[in-house]
Protein backbone atom coordinates (compact mmCIF):
# COMPACT_ATOMS: atom_id res chain seq x y z
CA UNK A 1 0.00 0.00 0.00
CA UNK A 2 2.73 2.43 0.98
CA UNK A 3 4.67 1.43 -2.11
CA UNK A 4 1.70 2.25 -4.34
CA UNK A 5 1.23 5.61 -2.63
CA UNK A 6 4.89 6.40 -3.06
CA UNK A 7 4.76 5.65 -6.79
CA UNK A 8 1.58 7.64 -7.20
CA UNK A 9 3.18 10.54 -5.41
CA UNK A 10 6.20 10.39 -7.70
CA UNK A 11 4.02 10.28 -10.80
CA UNK A 12 1.85 13.14 -9.64
CA UNK A 13 4.82 15.31 -8.76
CA UNK A 14 5.84 15.38 -12.38
CA UNK A 15 2.49 16.60 -13.70
CA UNK A 16 0.98 18.56 -10.82
CA UNK A 17 2.08 21.86 -12.33
CA UNK A 18 0.26 20.99 -15.56
CA UNK A 19 -2.80 19.98 -13.56
CA UNK A 20 -2.78 23.30 -11.73
CA UNK A 21 -2.46 25.20 -14.99
CA UNK A 22 -5.36 23.16 -16.34
CA UNK A 23 -7.72 24.00 -13.46
CA UNK A 24 -6.68 27.63 -13.71
CA UNK A 25 -7.66 27.46 -17.37
CA UNK A 26 -11.25 26.93 -16.21
CA UNK A 27 -11.16 30.31 -14.56
CA UNK A 28 -9.15 32.33 -12.07
CA UNK A 29 -8.98 30.68 -8.66
CA UNK A 30 -7.33 31.10 -5.28
CA UNK A 31 -5.24 28.42 -3.61
CA UNK A 32 -7.84 26.37 -1.78
CA UNK A 33 -10.29 26.71 -4.66
CA UNK A 34 -7.77 24.98 -6.91
CA UNK A 35 -7.33 22.25 -4.34
CA UNK A 36 -11.08 21.66 -4.42
CA UNK A 37 -11.17 21.59 -8.21
CA UNK A 38 -8.42 18.98 -8.24
CA UNK A 39 -10.21 16.93 -5.62
CA UNK A 40 -13.46 17.08 -7.60
CA UNK A 41 -11.58 15.27 -10.37
CA UNK A 42 -10.25 12.63 -8.02
CA UNK A 43 -6.86 14.19 -7.46
CA UNK A 44 -6.33 14.55 -3.74
CA UNK A 45 -3.21 16.33 -2.55
CA UNK A 46 -3.43 14.97 0.99
CA UNK A 47 -0.45 12.73 0.50
CA UNK A 48 1.40 15.06 -1.83
CA UNK A 49 1.88 18.15 0.27
CA UNK A 50 0.68 21.61 -0.46
CA UNK A 51 0.19 23.34 -3.79
CA UNK A 52 1.43 26.70 -2.48
CA UNK A 53 5.13 26.22 -3.25
CA UNK A 54 4.18 25.08 -6.73
CA UNK A 55 1.97 28.13 -7.23
CA UNK A 56 4.90 30.26 -6.08
CA UNK A 57 7.16 28.70 -8.68
CA UNK A 58 4.57 29.14 -11.44
CA UNK A 59 4.24 32.78 -10.46
CA UNK A 60 7.99 33.30 -10.39
CA UNK A 61 8.32 31.69 -13.82
CA UNK A 62 5.66 33.98 -15.26
CA UNK A 63 3.24 31.18 -16.08
CA UNK A 64 0.44 32.69 -14.02
CA UNK A 65 -0.89 36.15 -13.36
CA UNK A 66 -2.19 37.17 -9.97
CA UNK A 67 -4.60 39.72 -8.65
CA UNK A 68 -6.08 40.31 -5.24
CA UNK A 69 -9.86 40.43 -5.06
CA UNK A 70 -12.62 39.89 -2.55
CA UNK A 71 -13.98 36.37 -2.35
CA UNK A 72 -17.59 35.45 -1.66
CA UNK A 73 -18.18 37.03 1.72
CA UNK A 74 -14.63 36.27 2.81
CA UNK A 75 -11.40 38.17 3.02
CA UNK A 76 -9.56 39.30 -0.12
CA UNK A 77 -7.84 36.40 -1.83
CA UNK A 78 -5.06 36.07 -4.30
CA UNK A 79 -6.48 34.82 -7.57
CA UNK A 80 -4.30 32.99 -10.04
CA UNK A 81 -4.98 32.85 -13.77
CA UNK A 82 -3.09 31.63 -16.79
CA UNK A 83 -0.66 33.97 -18.49
CA UNK A 84 -0.06 33.62 -22.24
CA UNK A 85 3.16 31.79 -21.46
CA UNK A 86 1.24 29.56 -19.06
CA UNK A 87 -1.25 28.67 -21.79
CA UNK A 88 1.62 27.69 -24.08
CA UNK A 89 3.24 25.57 -21.38
CA UNK A 90 -0.12 23.93 -20.61
CA UNK A 91 -0.63 22.89 -24.22
CA UNK A 92 2.92 21.57 -24.45
CA UNK A 93 2.43 19.73 -21.15
CA UNK A 94 -0.75 18.03 -22.37
CA UNK A 95 1.04 16.79 -25.46
CA UNK A 96 3.98 15.51 -23.42
CA UNK A 97 1.64 13.74 -21.02
CA UNK A 98 -0.32 12.04 -23.76
CA UNK A 99 2.85 10.94 -25.50
CA UNK A 100 4.33 9.58 -22.30
CA UNK A 101 1.08 7.92 -21.23
CA UNK A 102 0.69 6.18 -24.60
CA UNK A 103 4.25 4.96 -24.50
CA UNK A 104 3.93 3.62 -20.96
CA UNK A 105 0.60 2.01 -21.79
CA UNK A 106 2.28 0.29 -24.73
CA UNK A 107 5.07 -1.02 -22.53
CA UNK A 108 2.70 -2.21 -19.85
CA UNK A 109 0.46 -3.92 -22.43
CA UNK A 110 -2.58 -1.81 -21.67
CA UNK A 111 -2.94 -0.96 -25.36
CA UNK A 112 -2.82 -3.80 -27.84
CA UNK A 113 -0.54 -3.11 -30.74
CA UNK A 114 -2.28 -3.06 -34.02
CA UNK A 115 -1.18 -6.00 -36.16
CA UNK A 116 -1.23 -5.53 -39.86
CA UNK A 117 -2.91 -8.47 -41.67
CA UNK B 1 -4.24 26.46 13.40
CA UNK B 2 -2.99 30.00 13.97
CA UNK B 3 -0.03 28.29 15.60
CA UNK B 4 0.81 26.79 12.20
CA UNK B 5 0.70 30.23 10.57
CA UNK B 6 2.73 31.73 13.40
CA UNK B 7 5.35 29.04 12.97
CA UNK B 8 5.47 29.88 9.26
CA UNK B 9 5.89 33.56 10.11
CA UNK B 10 8.83 32.79 12.37
CA UNK B 11 10.47 30.79 9.62
CA UNK B 12 9.93 33.53 7.05
CA UNK B 13 11.41 36.06 9.46
CA UNK B 14 14.40 33.82 9.96
CA UNK B 15 14.84 33.49 6.20
CA UNK B 16 14.67 37.25 5.69
CA UNK B 17 11.40 37.31 3.78
CA UNK B 18 10.25 40.96 3.60
CA UNK B 19 7.32 41.69 5.92
CA UNK B 20 4.76 42.70 3.25
CA UNK B 21 5.29 39.43 1.40
CA UNK B 22 5.18 37.38 4.60
CA UNK B 23 1.96 39.13 5.60
CA UNK B 24 0.41 38.38 2.24
CA UNK B 25 1.30 34.68 2.40
CA UNK B 26 0.08 34.41 5.98
CA UNK B 27 -3.24 36.08 5.08
CA UNK B 28 -3.81 33.72 2.12
CA UNK B 29 -2.96 30.72 4.22
CA UNK B 30 -5.22 31.78 7.08
CA UNK B 31 -8.16 32.46 4.76
CA UNK B 32 -7.82 29.08 3.01
CA UNK B 33 -7.56 27.16 6.27
CA UNK B 34 -10.53 28.97 7.76
CA UNK B 35 -12.59 28.21 4.66
CA UNK B 36 -11.70 24.53 4.84
CA UNK B 37 -12.61 24.39 8.53
CA UNK B 38 -15.87 26.23 7.89
CA UNK B 39 -16.76 23.54 5.34
CA UNK B 40 -16.19 20.86 7.94
CA UNK B 41 -12.72 19.98 6.76
CA UNK B 42 -9.34 20.48 8.32
CA UNK B 43 -6.07 22.20 7.62
CA UNK B 44 -4.82 18.96 6.14
CA UNK B 45 -7.30 19.41 3.29
CA UNK B 46 -5.47 22.61 2.41
CA UNK B 47 -1.92 21.71 3.25
CA UNK B 48 -1.72 17.98 2.69
CA UNK B 49 1.00 16.33 4.71
CA UNK B 50 2.79 19.68 5.01
CA UNK B 51 0.56 20.37 7.98
CA UNK B 52 2.96 18.31 10.08
CA UNK B 53 6.04 20.37 9.21
CA UNK B 54 5.29 24.11 9.12
CA UNK B 55 8.90 25.22 8.95
CA UNK B 56 9.68 23.08 5.96
CA UNK B 57 6.46 24.18 4.30
CA UNK B 58 7.22 27.86 4.91
CA UNK B 59 10.77 27.54 3.63
CA UNK B 60 9.62 25.65 0.56
CA UNK B 61 6.97 28.24 -0.30
CA UNK B 62 9.25 31.22 0.20
CA UNK B 63 12.04 29.52 -1.72
CA UNK B 64 9.73 28.75 -4.63
CA UNK B 65 8.66 32.36 -4.79
CA UNK B 66 12.25 33.51 -4.61
CA UNK B 67 11.69 35.88 -1.70
CA UNK B 68 14.24 34.59 0.78
CA UNK B 69 17.40 36.52 1.52
CA UNK B 70 20.39 35.03 -0.25
CA UNK B 71 22.73 32.99 1.87
CA UNK B 72 26.02 34.74 2.14
CA UNK B 73 28.99 32.48 1.49
CA UNK B 74 30.48 30.86 4.57
CA UNK B 75 33.89 31.44 3.16
CA UNK B 76 34.54 34.84 1.66
CA UNK B 77 35.68 34.69 -1.94
CA UNK B 78 39.38 35.15 -2.54
CA UNK B 79 38.70 38.40 -4.40
CA UNK B 80 37.35 39.92 -1.17
CA UNK B 81 39.76 38.19 1.17
CA UNK B 82 42.91 39.67 -0.37
CA UNK B 83 42.22 43.28 0.63
CA UNK B 84 41.21 42.20 4.12
CA UNK B 85 44.43 40.23 4.58
CA UNK B 86 46.50 43.07 3.10
CA UNK B 87 44.91 45.62 5.42
CA UNK B 88 45.47 43.37 8.42
CA UNK B 89 49.12 42.93 7.46
CA UNK B 90 49.59 46.68 6.98
CA UNK B 91 47.91 47.37 10.31
CA UNK B 92 50.12 44.85 12.06
CA UNK B 93 53.25 46.26 10.41
CA UNK B 94 52.46 49.85 11.37
CA UNK B 95 51.47 48.88 14.88
CA UNK B 96 54.68 46.94 15.43
CA UNK B 97 56.75 49.75 13.93
CA UNK B 98 55.12 52.34 16.14
CA UNK B 99 55.48 50.22 19.26
CA UNK B 100 59.11 49.49 18.44
CA UNK B 101 59.82 53.18 17.97
CA UNK B 102 58.10 54.22 21.16
CA UNK B 103 59.60 51.46 23.27
CA UNK B 104 62.97 51.99 21.65
CA UNK B 105 62.92 55.68 22.48
CA UNK B 106 61.85 54.97 26.01
CA UNK B 107 64.65 52.44 26.44
CA UNK B 108 67.24 54.72 24.91
CA UNK B 109 66.02 57.59 27.01
CA UNK B 110 66.22 55.51 30.16
CA UNK B 111 69.73 54.28 29.32
CA UNK B 112 71.03 57.77 28.67
CA UNK B 113 69.35 59.01 31.83
CA UNK B 114 71.13 56.42 33.91
CA UNK B 115 74.39 57.51 32.43
CA UNK B 116 73.44 61.09 33.24
CA UNK B 117 72.80 60.17 36.87
CA UNK B 118 76.08 58.37 37.06
CA UNK B 119 77.79 61.44 35.64
CA UNK B 120 78.99 59.88 32.39
CA UNK B 121 80.66 62.37 30.10
CA UNK B 122 78.48 63.83 27.41
CA UNK B 123 75.50 61.77 28.33
CA UNK B 124 73.28 64.68 29.17
CA UNK B 125 74.25 66.42 25.93
CA UNK B 126 72.67 63.58 24.04
CA UNK B 127 69.32 64.83 25.27
CA UNK B 128 70.17 68.35 24.35
CA UNK B 129 69.56 71.25 26.65
CA UNK B 130 66.78 70.17 28.89
CA UNK B 131 65.71 71.62 32.19
CA UNK B 132 64.34 68.25 33.28
CA UNK B 133 66.42 66.37 35.77
CA UNK B 134 67.88 63.01 34.63
CA UNK B 135 65.89 61.14 37.28
CA UNK B 136 62.64 62.59 36.04
CA UNK B 137 63.59 61.75 32.46
CA UNK B 138 63.89 58.11 33.43
CA UNK B 139 60.29 57.80 34.53
CA UNK B 140 58.35 60.64 32.98
CA UNK B 141 56.64 60.40 29.62
CA UNK B 142 57.19 63.82 28.09
CA UNK B 143 60.91 64.15 28.42
CA UNK B 144 61.53 60.65 27.09
CA UNK B 145 60.57 61.84 23.61
CA UNK B 146 63.21 64.45 23.71
CA UNK B 147 65.82 61.99 22.54
CA UNK B 148 68.67 62.30 20.11
CA UNK B 149 66.35 62.97 17.16
CA UNK B 150 63.96 65.18 19.12
CA UNK B 151 60.23 65.65 18.77
CA UNK B 152 59.93 64.92 15.02
CA UNK B 153 60.98 61.39 15.80
CA UNK B 154 58.26 60.97 18.40
CA UNK B 155 55.75 62.60 16.10
CA UNK B 156 56.62 60.08 13.40
CA UNK B 157 55.96 57.25 15.85
CA UNK B 158 52.58 58.69 16.74
CA UNK B 159 51.66 59.11 13.07
CA UNK B 160 52.63 55.52 12.34
CA UNK B 161 50.53 54.42 15.28
CA UNK B 162 47.61 56.41 13.93
CA UNK B 163 48.05 54.79 10.50
CA UNK B 164 48.06 51.40 12.21
CA UNK B 165 44.80 52.17 13.95
CA UNK B 166 43.17 53.31 10.67
CA UNK B 167 44.35 50.18 8.85
CA UNK B 168 43.15 48.03 11.74
CA UNK B 169 39.73 49.66 11.63
CA UNK B 170 39.41 49.08 7.87
CA UNK B 171 40.55 45.48 8.26
CA UNK B 172 37.96 44.92 11.01
CA UNK B 173 35.31 46.41 8.71
CA UNK B 174 36.26 44.02 5.92
CA UNK B 175 36.28 40.94 8.16
CA UNK B 176 33.01 41.88 9.87
CA UNK B 177 31.18 41.68 6.54
CA UNK B 178 31.21 37.91 6.86
CA UNK B 179 30.28 37.75 10.50
CA UNK B 180 26.88 36.33 11.60
CA UNK B 181 26.10 39.70 13.14
CA UNK B 182 26.59 41.35 9.79
CA UNK B 183 24.23 38.89 8.08
CA UNK B 184 21.49 39.56 10.59
CA UNK B 185 22.02 43.25 10.13
CA UNK B 186 21.60 43.05 6.37
CA UNK B 187 18.47 40.95 6.67
CA UNK B 188 17.06 43.25 9.31
CA UNK B 189 17.60 46.23 7.07
CA UNK B 190 15.88 44.44 4.22
CA UNK B 191 12.85 43.78 6.44
CA UNK B 192 12.77 47.36 7.57
CA UNK B 193 12.34 48.65 4.03
CA UNK B 194 9.89 45.95 3.07
CA UNK B 195 12.11 45.08 0.16
CA UNK B 196 15.06 42.86 -0.38
CA UNK B 197 18.37 44.70 -0.50
CA UNK B 198 19.67 42.57 -3.33
CA UNK B 199 16.75 43.30 -5.63
CA UNK B 200 14.91 46.53 -5.02
CA UNK B 201 12.19 45.67 -7.50
CA UNK B 202 11.29 42.37 -5.91
CA UNK B 203 8.02 42.56 -4.07
CA UNK B 204 6.67 39.18 -5.00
Amino acid sequence: MAEAEGRRSQLLRGVLDICLLAVMGEGAAYGYEMTKRLRARGLSIVGEGSIYPLLGRLERDGLVETRRAASNGGPPRKYYSLSPEGERVLEAGKTEWQTTRDAVDGVLGLVKAEVMP
Amino acid sequence: MSEFVEECRREWRRLGVPDPIANEMAADLTADIEEAEAEGGSAEDVLGNSVFDPRRFAASWAGARGVTAPTLPDRPPMRRTVPAIALTAVAAFFALAAIALLIGRRGASAAVSVRGILGGPGSVRLFGPSPVSPAFRSFGFGPQFAGPLGWPFALLAVLILFAAMVALGLAALYWSRWSPWSRRGIQGMARGTGRTWWSKGSTR
